[in-house]
């Protein structure tokens, strides 16, 4: 059982711009409900302010063919 | 019975110019066109694309100057591998009809190593759905039982490679794709580290966790498929630049000193497996005991630790990319890839960032805990196949994944064929090891498939020799599973009590019964 209202749920998917049926919305809900735990898995570490997440962004990459070219 | 040859076998006859290019492709071919109907494993199938390979691939063996061991060999790819001038559709009505103008840069490696290629194989729709029963084509059956589930998403892969319709072929591997399919049709597959294969042209899932990988009956078939599609590419961003190393050398070293770490919890207390999964884990552990390598036990995060990460990443990354299509075109995606992508689309910015931030604490809470230790092993997937009417909608999120961790870690793994359930159907562990290390992962994993002996047993119906199945979908009969078997059980004694009905006779000889008129006409 999702701890979103059904009501909010709505919303979250008028906000995505998604036309769902009320069948659909129903159904999604329900996969909502197994979700929702995960993000307190995510978020509730207690971790650094500053903590970096895994993906780093690298501006090399897009000069490579520049810096091969000299 | 036939003999299927695995690829390093294929690849000794055909030096010894004992099987041809030609002979070995119009074999699969007949087993693709005897089979398919059954087990769905293709979506298009490029007869005359192998047939014209298959000849290049003779020309240079006649000529002496063969291009290596994947030379004449025939392999298919999952369909969100883009080929130049044949049909790629991620098993989706979104793409049906779409034509790359370019291969990936993997089915391009592939290629100029000599390869046969037979066509394109079924997915889960966009590597994420299914299985799926309201899609342009049907999914994807278990060849060991075609009622069951092959799991996903290289599902016609792990299909077409255990019926013997391909030697090896291609999959993809955002959590768990390849390893999956690998557990439940009983073949090898490898997820390698990271950014050693290209994924340029392959249809993207989710561009963080996604890797191309092979599938084969093999652990060795593995290495020699991965010798051709790993390498930098800089058109991928996550490529790693680095030297490909010889990922057979290794194969048939003694293991000996090898520290291997049961990771116990994630397969007895986070996920419970069944009997033969739990058996076939111990049993490979007592092999390596065996053979000299150290056991120990490894404490990691929970597998619903990984599985919260992977899921947000997946589904946040995943609706990036169908964004467009989701808010214009939702309902000509299959109910499956629609109803759990769009998770993606109700989750926040700050979900996305904290999943990235708690993917980093997971790989340095692993690195941590895994000091010391050469590999790890788990189990592949929980139990053998389920019936394929019988996969729950959110099955991926009410159980963790073991395959999972290796997504969000980025590190090498692989699932083999550890024994079969109390349903005759596969099972299987997995291994994993440190970041490109597969030559070690290959050593180790080869290590334990030459000492089960699990690889002489293909799905019954796989056995029936690819001619007569031909033969009968030519007549247009679709036979039962079990009957396929019983044939290929029974064929070659039927072939023997053939041969001695023709011995030697007067040329005048009558047959038993004559035409006879009627008394009094």
């Amino acid at each position: 059982m999702a701890k979103t209202s059904l009501e909010d749920f709505k919303a979250l998917v008028r906000r995505a711009g998604l036309a769902l049926t009320p069948e659909q919305i129903d159904e999604i809900y329900v996969g909502w409900g197994h979700v929702e735990p995960m993000f307190e898995r995510i978020r509730s570490y207690g971790r650094d302010r500053a903590a970096e997440p895994a993906h780093v962004f690298r501006p090399d990459f897009f000069t490579q063919d520049a810096a091969k070219e000299g | 019975m036939t003999h299927i040859p695995t690829i390093a076998e294929a690849a000794a006859l055909l030096a010894a110019r004992k099987i041809s290019p030609v002979e070995l492709a119009s074999q699969c071919l007949d087993r693709v066109a005897a089979l398919n109907d059954t087990l769905h494993a293709f979506i298009t199938v490029t007869a005359e694309r192998a047939m014209d390979d298959a000849k290049a691939a003779e020309a240079r063996l006649m000529a002496g100057t063969p291009r290596g061991r994947l030379d004449g060999i025939p392999i298919a790819h999952k369909d969100i591998y883009a080929t130049r001038g044949i049909a790629t559709t991620a098993h989706s009505k979104l793409l049906k009809g779409w034509v790359p103008t370019e291969d990936a840069t993997t089915v391009r490696m592939l290629a100029e190593a000599g390869t046969v290629m037979l066509g394109k194989l079924a997915t889960h729709e966009f590597a994420f759905g299914g299985p799926s029963f309201d899609l342009p084509w049907p999914p994807a059956r278990n060849p060991w039982n075609p009622d069951h589930f092959t799991s996903g998403s290289s599902s016609g892969t792990g299909a077409a490679v255990a019926a013997g319709m391909i030697l090896g072929g291609t999959g993809s591997d955002t959590g768990g794709s390849i390893r999956g399919p690998a557990s439940l049709c009983g073949i090898a597959g490898l997820k390698p580290t990271y950014g050693l294969c290209p994924r340029t042209g392959i249809l993207p899932l989710a561009f963080s966790l996604d890797h191309a990988g092979p599938m084969a009956w093999t652990v060795e078939d593995c290495a020699l498929l991965l010798q051709h599609m790993a390498g930098f590419d800089p058109a991928d961003p996550g490529s790693a630049d680095r030297p490909v190393p010889d990922f057979t050398a290794q194969l048939g070293q003694d293991i000996k000193g090898k520290r291997i770490g049961v990771v116990r919890h994630w397969h007895e207390t986070d996920a419970k497996v069944s009997p033969a999964v739990q058996k076939g884990i111990d049993g490979a552990l007592a092999i390596w005991k065996d053979q000299g390598a150290e056991i120990v036990e490894v404490v990691l995060p929970s597998l619903f630790e990984y599985q919260a990460a992977n899921f947000v990443i997946i589904t946040t990354e995943g609706y990036s990319l169908h964004e467009p299509w989701m808010r214009t075109r939702f309902n000509d995606y299959g109910e499956l890839l629609r109803d759990r992508m769009v998770m993606g689309a109700l989750m926040s910015s700050s979900d996305y960032v904290q999943a990235l931030r708690r993917r980093a604490e997971l790989c340095a809470l692993t690195a941590a805990a895994t000091k010391g230790v050469d590999i790890l092993v788990t189990a592949g997937a929980p139990a053998e196949a389920p019936r394929i009417d019988s996969v729950p909608k959110w099955a991926n999120l009410q159980n963790p994944g073991f395959t999972n961790p290796f997504n969000i870690t980025g590190w090498p793994a692989m699932c083999v064929c550890s024994g079969y359930g109390e349903g005759g159907m596969p099972v299987a562990i997995q291994i994993a090891a440190k970041p490109f290390q597969e030559p070690l992962l290959l050593q180790v994993a080869h290590a334990f498939e030459q000492a089960a002996g699990l690889r002489n047993r293909r799905p019954e119906l796989a056995t029936v020799p690819p001619q007569i199945g031909k033969t009968l979908a030519d007549a247009g009969l679709t036979l039962p599973a079990s009957d396929m078997a019983g044939l290929g059980a029974v064929v070659e004694e039927l072939r023997a009590g053939a041969a001695a009905l023709r011995g030697p006779r007067s040329y005048a000889n009558e047959p038993a019964a004559t035409f006879q008129l009627p008394a009094g006409t």
